[in-house]
């Protein structure tokens, strides 16, 4: 999922500033998975502006902000009913979501989170980023474990020389990721696959921005 | 002699580090290390070394050539892609630099610009391979060369880091993509130096075991954070009891250094305060080895 980060409150009081009627979106996608920007965390934040003055004119969360039907379907269309009874859109979708809804409305949009990551829920409350995306998939070699979204350095030929005892040099507090890589070829008998030197990777495969084009 | 020939040679190597300053004035840096003039085979000039700037490594390189000491030039792929890596690497073999230590580099977070963004476009292995194809003529897109380098590569190891058999691993890659000699961080037993000369000796690279000086006990303390077990407790105990901990682990580190010689290649000094102190230790080692320079 993409993980977002509910901004300060104050710093979303001050964006809304020049305006009085507020339609607050969220997205029950990341955001609500990640309990910053779901239906909870868009009534929460409802609430607080009310409390500051402003006029909800609705709270809505879609079951996924990024889809143009979630938010405008023929037949009922969120952001249409957001747009005609609201001068701006507080949206606590990710940054995909927010430009969505910003590119089919006239009015302004303000976005409540910072978007941070594609990740998982590792434990209850314990989000970690897993994947940075990069367009040249190399888990299959690595154990199902990826070095280049877990190790900061992103080293796909093995560990540095600052993993001590475990522990990532850059921030201690995290496992250094090729100990995970290791154990786990070992449990599959498989380290023959990171014997070999690894390739340099081409970063045209992350030039964004990127397009998918699906064919007919 | 020059440092390839000497470390082709199975002569007792000695390589020094000199950091380059943080600003401009690098005449200081260079006068002091006069007294091991001819007796260093080679003196590393760090890459912004812990992430803090200083003045460019290359740059430091050429100065100390024209002074007439001759560097290994370090580089890591903290801050640049390989463009630049190899528009560097070109221009360093131009200037004379002929000896290479190549490296990923510390994150930039760790540093005194934990704000710059860090580039990490090759590793330390794939940084090797790159300066090999420069060797045989080649840009990494295959491009010809006009005019090519011969470097003479080396690298790096951390016999503390972990998992062991990546790490191994890593190094073992090291040596096949072409690094000639393996200089290790800071070792403090003469039994861990032993261990790691054989490793790296087998994997068939020439191993300079890294020594840095002791010099109070909240040094000895600064290494166990970053390698826990790389310093032994009696080394702690004497910096504990001695009325001079600076010239205990001084002395401890050369009592290191004259153990390496009996079996080892070479080692690598990472740093120099006693100047004077090394010279003079560099002379006992190399006549006791009937090396005299």
């Amino acid at each position: 999922m993409v993980t977002v980060k509910l901004k300060p409150m104050v710093e979303i009081l001050e964006l809304l500033k020049p305006y009085e009627r507020v339609f607050v979106i969220g997205c029950q996608l990341g955001s609500g998975r990640c309990k910053n920007g779901g239906l909870r965390e868009a009534f929460k934040v409802a609430g607080y502006l009310e409390l500051h003055g402003f006029k909800i004119t609705g709270v809505k969360s879609p079951g996924g902000t990024c889809i143009l039907e979630r938010i405008d379907a023929p037949e009922k269309s969120l952001i249409k009913e957001a747009e005609s009874s609201s001068d701006a859109i507080l949206s606590l979708a990710c940054g995909a979501g927010t430009q969505l809804i910003a590119e089919n409305v006239s009015i302004p949009v303000i976005t409540g989170v910072n978007t941070l990551f594609i990740g998982v829920e590792r434990e209850r409350k314990y989000f970690d980023e897993y994947c940075i995306a990069c367009g040249d998939c190399v888990i299959s070699e690595t154990g199902g474990i990826c070095p280049v979204a877990r190790c900061p350095k992103s080293l796909i030929n093995g560990p540095c020389g600052g993993a001590i005892a475990g522990k990532c040099e850059v921030d201690p507090s995290i496992p250094c990721i090729w100990y995970k890589i290791e154990s786990r070829l070992k449990e599959l008998g498989s380290l023959k696959s990171v014997e070999k030197r690894a390739p340099l990777k081409d970063y045209r495969s992350c030039v964004y921005p990127r397009r998918l084009v699906l064919e007919e | 002699m020059k440092f390839r020939e000497t470390v082709n040679s199975g002569k007792f190597v000695i390589t020094v580090e000199v950091a380059p300053p943080r600003g401009t004035d690098y005449r200081e840096v260079i006068s002091a290390l006069e007294p091991l003039k001819g007796k260093v085979d080679a003196f590393n000039v760090t890459d912004c070394q812990r992430s803090m700037v200083r003045m460019s490594a290359l740059s430091m390189a050429k100065l100390l050539l024209d002074s007439g000491y001759e560097p290994v030039l370090q580089m890591t792929c903290r801050d640049r892609n390989r463009i630049a890596l190899q528009s560097e690497l070109l221009g360093a073999w131009a200037l004379g630099v002929e000896n290479l230590c190549l490296m990923t580099g510390d994150f930039t977070t760790l540093g005194d610009q934990p704000d710059s963004k860090p580039v990490f476009d090759l590793d330390s292995v794939q940084l090797i391979e790159l300066a090999r194809t420069l060797n045989s003529g080649k840009l990494l897109n295959g491009k010809e060369l006009n005019g090519k380098p011969s470097f003479f590569i080396g690298a790096v190891h951390n016999p503390f880091a972990g998992p062991e058999l990546l790490q191994t691993l890593k190094l073992k890659k090291k040596i096949e993509a072409g690094a000639r000699f393996i200089q290790t961080q800071p070792v403090y037993e003469l039994q861990v130096a032993r261990e790691v000369h054989e490793l790296i000796s087998s994997l068939g690279a020439v191993p300079l075991i890294g020594l840095l000086p002791i010099k109070s006990l909240k040094m000895a303390n600064f290494m166990k954070k970053l390698n826990p077990t790389s310093v032994p407790s009696s080394l702690v105990e004497g910096l504990e009891k001695a009325s001079n901990p600076a010239l205990y682990g001084w002395e401890y580190t050369l009592d290191l250094a004259r153990g390496v010689s009996e079996f080892g290649s070479g080692v690598h000094f990472m740093l120099v305060g006693r100047v004077k102190e090394l010279a003079d230790f560099i002379d006992e080692l190399r006549n006791n080895k009937g090396e005299g320079n």
